[in-house]
């Protein structure tokens, strides 16, 4: 009633708790299900190094993988230096 | 409960009602559903999995009957028929209590197997009262189960909980059906409370019913008595809904909590189109 028939006349639309709550519950929900395991991170990482030595020479000590997470969005980074690239063997 | 030998007949569906978080109404739903569902004239076996802190017993007023718990019969110390406290008011229902001296680490899944096993013999229906939180008794009200029912209330911390359950469930291959419980229309209208259809849209489950607070649940559970016997509790109401949804009767609405019960200022606002 507030932000219907009073808001009108004051210009003021403020955000009622159940709005703000299903939008917080939205983005809980997400992060919550992005939650990575560190066992889980290293099978990937191990993964990740047997594709790529498949086409690269690359330092496997080196190489660095993590999940970055920013506002409203999250990213897998990778880091390797690339040593060479490996010949195509036919 | 039958007595002549069914073999290996399973004639019984076990539905386990679960909700993650404690206190938003699993035991009371469990016991009004199995009130309801034996009303309609199937026998129901009621199981408190809420092993070390029962409760189920006191909401049906049976406290005072117990002889043999779930754990008794998981154990095989024991057989259905000594565990099964007939409840004398409702025929066809049956309680099995949970045990108050032992912990949820008491039985496996294997022995919860069997126990389903037994009790599909003899019952139509086996409602499983979870209990809250995601370990041992959680897999243990599980297992067995042919179908789930999430309780949840319109609270984020009950939504969140629901989530994760309900991926628990996905996980074992079962498809839960969302209960909304404790819905005050009034808050949901002056946006203080979450409605049935925001927790639906965040939790994106097939909804089976919508239970509205009603202070009379509260006094049914202190004499012990069922809400669903007082026929104009709107809860009661729900409940036997839901009851009969569960028995596969699809002719039967699911009623949405009255959102449009609007204030004198609303309407006069809306007559003068001043209401978005």
């Amino acid at each position: 009633m507030k932000n219907g028939f009073f808001g009108k006349f004051f210009g003021k639309t403020k955000e009622s708790s159940r709005d703000i709550a299903k939008k917080r519950l939205q983005f809980a929900l997400i992060y919550d299900k992005l939650e990575v395991s560190d066992e889980i991170l290293e099978a990937l990482q191990k993964d990740i190094v047997d594709v790529i030595s498949k086409y690269f020479e690359i330092d496997k000590n080196s190489l660095k993988l993590d999940i970055k997470r920013q506002d409203d969005l999250s990213a897998l980074e990778l880091n390797t230096p690339i040593l060479s690239a490996k010949r195509k063997s036919k | 409960m039958s007595t002549q030998k069914r073999g290996a007949d399973l004639k019984g569906k076990v539905i386990v009602i679960t909700s993650g978080k404690g206190g938003v109404g699993k035991t009371t739903t469990t016991a009004s559903l199995g009130a309801a569902i034996a009303s309609l004239g199937k026998t129901v076996a009621v199981v408190d999995m809420d092993i070390g802190l029962r409760n189920l017993d006191v909401v049906m007023g049976l406290e005072n009957r117990i002889v043999y718990n779930v754990v008794d019969l998981a154990l095989g110390r024991c057989q259905v028929k000594q565990a099964a406290i007939r409840d004398r008011r409702i025929k066809g229902l049956y309680l099995i209590p949970a045990s108050q001296s032992d912990n949820k680490n008491s039985l496996n899944t294997d022995d919860m197997a069997r126990v389903t096993k037994k009790l599909k013999q003899e019952f139509d229906y086996i409602l499983i009262d979870c209990p809250a939180g995601i370990e041992q008794g959680f897999e243990n009200s599980v297992t067995g189960a042919d179908e789930a029912v999430v309780v949840c209330t319109p609270e984020v911390s009950a939504v969140r909980d629901a989530d994760r359950i309900i991926g628990l469930l996905y996980a074992r291959s079962i498809t839960p059906k969302l209960i909304v419980n404790r819905i005050v229309p009034q808050m949901v209208i002056n946006g203080d409370m979450l409605s049935h259809k925001d927790v639906e849209d965040v939790l994106s489950i097939e909804l089976i019913g919508l239970v509205e607070m009603d202070d009379r649940v509260i006094a049914a559970t202190n004499t012990g008595s069922y809400i669903t016997n007082d026929k104009t509790s709107k809860a009661g109401q729900a409940y036997t809904r839901i009851a009969q949804r569960m028995l596969g009767d699809k002719t039967i609405p699911i009623k949405e909590p009255d959102y449009d019960q609007k204030g004198i200022w609303s309407k006069i606002g809306s007559k003068l189109g001043l209401k978005k």
